[in-house]
């Protein structure tokens, strides 16, 4: 559905002539997006990879034009759908009265503020080019578990955020400081110290005022529900190790000259009650920067950069309930202090490291785990994947759904429709050494095979019901009306709060809330 | 290359992760080189990129979408330089420049492609054997007296169009530097003829073929055993194109290889200094693109439900066999010049901008993204940049001039010249002016 020609002409005026497009090729391209086809067929509609088809892409270049974009959808009644890097079904309009705001264009590093230790970034800056300019100074940045080519905006603000290195980077809702947040009204909100009208800064997201930052994004974001946001200020970290990132060789076969103070362990926890005890032991020392716990053949996967490479791992897909720690120091002393600290609880757990014995990785892991580039391994059996549960939890909670969910997940796993983990498949991570635990269960299906793009279906329909009846919390994905109204009543009736925000926020019920919450019960 | 099945199989499984709009993850050194794909930092819009063109070839395919001259536009609104190709597959299995360039076949063969500017230059390569509307008599007129060439050679200089016609220094630095090495070598007169590349790389692949004949005929013809270029795209085209249609009994050696193994040999003594701060950009057809496609016969084996292996492990084409090391090695042997590198380079450089008809249909699109490679290379403090084919020449150059940069552009083999002392001419004068 093309824009009608004094419609267009308004936005076009915002934008220039060559950052709006209502083509049919451009807008049905837009239309298209990982996961699509079982998100369709969860929706009783025909398993295609596409969704409704925008009205337009725009491509704004400023916040300003961003508030003025809405504004105009405002006026027309059109809804708009935000995105920064895009990637996955959060970004595709719910209806084909919207139009994609891309913001691709805006993607500018505002500044690293290296004695505070933030950086101020628009959306379109990716996890990877936030960090390389933070290592400048030393410094490091968190990212989500879907790689270093996602942006960190989208994440901090908009969209879940557990990654590789929770344990000692947090989760993105932890990491975000000021905002500057263009509401569905149009109107330009700055939240935290940025608002503040004596020497506005980014150092603080909370105020003027109440904060806002829990209303912003809740637990998993509102997936452009509630307006656009267009510059964030994230923490930053110190670079766990030295900045030396040298990769040798050609891609895929990448070497890589591992720097010093990293050290890495893999244990086999063999049962969950055990597992337990050690991520629980190891986080309270405060030492990890990665602590994960994957299934076997999930564990063969982050060392692997191929599918023949991964049946070559068939010994790591073997161990029953693996444990991946990762060290990493900056100085002799720090180093000797937490190897120091591994020997004594590797002895204290009568427990075995099966690295530099049994097994040692490629050395282009190191880089990989640096970069937090583990999560595209998914993709590497059967082309794609998808994640259900995603718990936040204590780790007692998030090993209760792992266990629950092992029956559940042979049942599609015998009907051939997911790739075979034994059921077993999940990452769990700790937040922030053991404040908080993550859990999701990464499953594989296959994109092109209807049979299985259907039981994915069928199976994620599935878990989100075993989670209901065995209360073991809202999943990672909770989203859309559908969803929440289905977890509210379970949780404090969360979703009545949720669509008090989306109604206060967005009284036109501008931003398209297929992912978010509508404004009203039967919508 | 896939056939129709294995394409219909492949554009389905993009997961829009858009991995092909950056140079691979790991290789990221700052904010400002980070990214891979011309076309889409150019026109921004998703399709655009290598991800966004299988989308459109699957919507196409499921009908979402029909032929048409918006869809043809932004498919031919890319330089086929393969970078997406390779930070796709460090993880993934899709095939995206295999699939763009199918997708250009479909085009053409709906009547839709290539782009009227393109389709004048098939036109010419068709009625002159040269995409330049040149006349094919003019073929050798670069060719200096002075230069030694020896019909009954076992090597022969192929000198491409380009050369023959736009860069002509190009084809006599390659032969001085021969004939200074005492390597007897042939040309092929007007027996040579384009090497297809132009209209190989905008669809059309009948065309292709009967330049590919014509061209291979002429040189089995002459008992010919090596066969050196200087022109990346007909090496390339030769070494990784031809094969597929037709095997052929000679070697071929892009100038880059063969004069480093002269030096390595002895048999090129580099005895000129040469002080100046250097830059290399590689060409996307002597680099990921020159990787040749490995044979594989074998069988997909099923492992488990939806899980299946080749056996024996099909050879994934990733950009890794490209030639990067030899004009590395060979310009780390000029005396005196210091060898500087830009930050995207080997299987990840970024593009000059002027390949597969991009140069002739989108001028503004070619310019823009050879500023973006001339800005890098001044970024790395290099006096010259430097590279082995005439396409990246004509564009890089041109950017030069555009920006007002005061970089200066010269071909690998010129720099060899200064280097063997045959004339020191430019040198001087360009010594002059940075003084
Ligand atoms: C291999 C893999 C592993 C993954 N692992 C994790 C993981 O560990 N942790 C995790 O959190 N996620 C994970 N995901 C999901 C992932 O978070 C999202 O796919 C990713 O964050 C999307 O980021 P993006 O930059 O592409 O944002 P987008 O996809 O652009 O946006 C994400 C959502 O936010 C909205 N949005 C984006 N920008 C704005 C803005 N400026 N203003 C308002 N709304 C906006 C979009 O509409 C969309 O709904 C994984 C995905 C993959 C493929
Ligand atoms: S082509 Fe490859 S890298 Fe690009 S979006 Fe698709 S899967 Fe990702
Ligand atoms: S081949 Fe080059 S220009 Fe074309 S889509 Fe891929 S990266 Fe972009």
């Amino acid at each position: 559905m093309v824009l009608e020609n004094e419609i267009f002409k308004d936005f076009e005026d915002i934008v220039g002539k060559n950052n709006i497009n209502d083509g049919k090729v451009i807008t049905t391209a837009y239309a298209y997006n990982w996961c699509m086809e079982f998100f369709n067929y969860m929706e009783d509609k025909e398993p295609s990879p596409f969704s409704s088809i925008p009205k337009a892409v725009i491509l704004p270049a400023s916040t300003e034009e961003v508030a003025e974009i809405i504004k105009l959808c405002n006026k027309y009644g059109i809804k708009f759908k935000a995105q920064s890097t895009g990637l996955g079904p959060w970004n595709q309009p719910s209806t084909d009265n919207c139009i994609i705001v891309d913001l691709r264009r805006m993607n500018k590093l505002v500044k690293i503020d290296e004695k505070n230790l933030y950086a101020v970034i628009e959306p379109y800056v990716s996890g990877a080019q936030l960090q390389v300019e933070a290592m400048k100074y030393g410094l490091n940045c968190h990212m989500p578990g879907a790689g270093p080519h996602v942006s960190p905006l989208a994440s901090a603000t908009s969209m879940a955020g557990p990654g590789f290195t929770s344990p000692s980077t947090g989760h993105s809702a932890r990491n975000v400081l000021g905002v500057e947040w263009v509401l569905p009204t149009g109107d330009i909100m700055r939240l935290g110290a940025i608002g503040l009208k004596k020497k506005p800064d980014w150092y603080n997201g909370d105020g003027p005022g109440p904060s806002l930052r829990g209303i912003m994004r809740g637990w998993v974001g509102a997936k452009s529900g509630i307006g656009v946001f267009t510059k964030v200020a994230v923490k930053l970290f110190p670079y766990p190790c030295s900045t030396d990132f040298t990769i040798t060789g050609k891609s895929p076969n990448y070497g890589f000259k591992i720097p010093k103070y990293l050290r890495l362990y893999v244990m086999d926890c063999k049962t969950y009650e055990f597992l337990e005890e050690v991520m629980l032991k190891v986080d309270e020392e405060e030492i990890s920067f990665m602590c994960s716990h994957l299934s076997g053949s999930g564990l063969a996967a982050i060392f692997s950069n191929s599918l023949q490479g991964l049946i070559g791992k068939a010994k790591l897909a073997q161990l029953k309930v693996p444990i991946v720690i990762l060290i990493t120091a900056r100085t002799d002393r720090e180093f000797d202090y937490k190897q120091k600290v591994m020997d004594n609880l590797i002895q204290e757990l009568n427990i075995k490291d099966i690295i530099g014995k049994s097994y040692s990785p490629e050395p282009v892991f190191y880089a990989e785990a640096l970069r937090s580039n583990l999560g595209l391994h998914g993709f590497i059996t059967t082309g794609s994947f998808q994640s259900s549960k995603g718990g936040s939890d204590t780790a007692a909670v998030c090993l209760l759904s792992t266990k629950m969910n092992i029956p559940l997940k042979m049942e599609y796993i015998k009907s051939g429709a997911i790739g075979n983990d034994s059921g077993k498949g999940v990452w769990m991570t700790s937040y922030e050494s053991g404040h908080y635990y993550h859990m999701e269960s990464p499953t594989m299906f296959d994109q092109t095979d209807d049979h299985s793009v259907k039981g994915m279906a069928e199976y994620m329909e599935a878990s989100n019901q075993l989670d209901l009846l065995k209360h073991l919390g809202a999943p990672f994905f909770v989203e859309g009306t559908q969803m929440h109204e289905l977890f509210g009543p379970h949780m404090s009736n969360y979703h009545i709060w949720l669509r008090k925000i989306k109604q206060a926020f967005d009284p036109n019920n501008i931003a398209d809330s297929g992912f978010y919450i509508s404004p009203h019960s039967k919508e | 290359m896939m056939d129709d099945e294995e394409y219909k199989h492949l554009i389905r499984r993009c997961i829009r992760c858009s991995i092909c709009k950056w140079i691979p993850q790991l290789q990221i050194k700052s904010k400002k080189y980070a990214t891979i794909c011309p076309a889409i930092d150019m026109y921004n819009f998703h399709p655009y990129s290598g991800g966004g063109k299988i989308i459109l070839a699957l919507a196409l395919e499921m009908e979402k979408i029909k032929p048409s001259e918006e869809l043809r536009d932004i498919v031919y609104k890319c330089t086929e330089c393969g970078g997406c190709d390779v930070s796709c597959k460090f993880l993934n299995n899709l095939e995206p420049l295999e699939i763009i360039i199918k997708l250009r076949e479909k085009l053409v063969d709906l009547g839709y492609g290539p782009m009227p500017k393109q389709q004048q230059y098939i036109d010419s390569v068709k009625k002159n054997n040269n995409p330049y509307n040149e006349p094919h008599e003019n073929r050798l007129n670069w060719l200096p007296e002075d230069i030694n060439i020896d019909p009954n050679a076992q090597v022969l200089y192929f000198v491409g169009c380009t050369s023959s016609y736009r860069r002509k220094e190009m084809a006599i630095a390659a032969c001085r530097v021969l004939n200074a090495a005492g390597v007897p070598f042939n040309i092929l007169d007007n027996e040579e003829y384009c090497c297809g590349s132009p209209v190989f790389r905008t669809g059309d692949i009948n065309t292709f073929k009967d330049f590919m004949n014509k061209n291979v005929d002429a040189i089995e013809a002459k008992n010919i055993k090596k066969v050196v270029f200087s022109c990346a795209g007909c090496y390339d085209t030769f070494k990784v194109h031809y094969p597929l249609y037709r095997n052929y009994n000679f070697e071929v050696k892009h100038s880059v290889e063969f004069f480093n193994e002269l030096i390595e040999n002895g048999k090129l003594l580099l005895t000129k200094k040469v002080p100046l701060t250097v830059t290399y950009h590689d060409p996307c057809h002597l680099g990921r693109n020159a990787e040749p496609y490995k044979e594989w016969k074998g069988k997909v084996v099923n492992l488990m439900p939806l899980i299946s292996i080749h056996v024996p492990p099909k050879p994934k084409r990733c950009g890794t066999d490209g030639v990067y090391e030899s004009p590395r090695e060979l310009l780390k042997k000029i005396p005196e010049l210091k060898f500087i590198e830009m930050e995207r380079i080997k299987e990840y450089s970024y593009c000059c901008g002027a390949g597969a008809g991009v140069k002739s249909a989108f001028p503004e699109f070619a310019l823009h993204t050879a500023k973006n490679r001339i800005q890098e290379a001044e970024d790395t403090g290099a006096q010259v940049i430097t590279s082995s084919c005439p396409f990246c020449s004509t564009n890089l150059q041109d950017a030069i001039h555009e920006s007002d940069s005061l970089l200066k552009y010269y071909d690998i083999n010129e720099l060899l010249m200064m280097a063997i002392g045959i004339t020191d001419e430019k040198l001087k004068e360009f010594l002059g002016e940075v003084a």
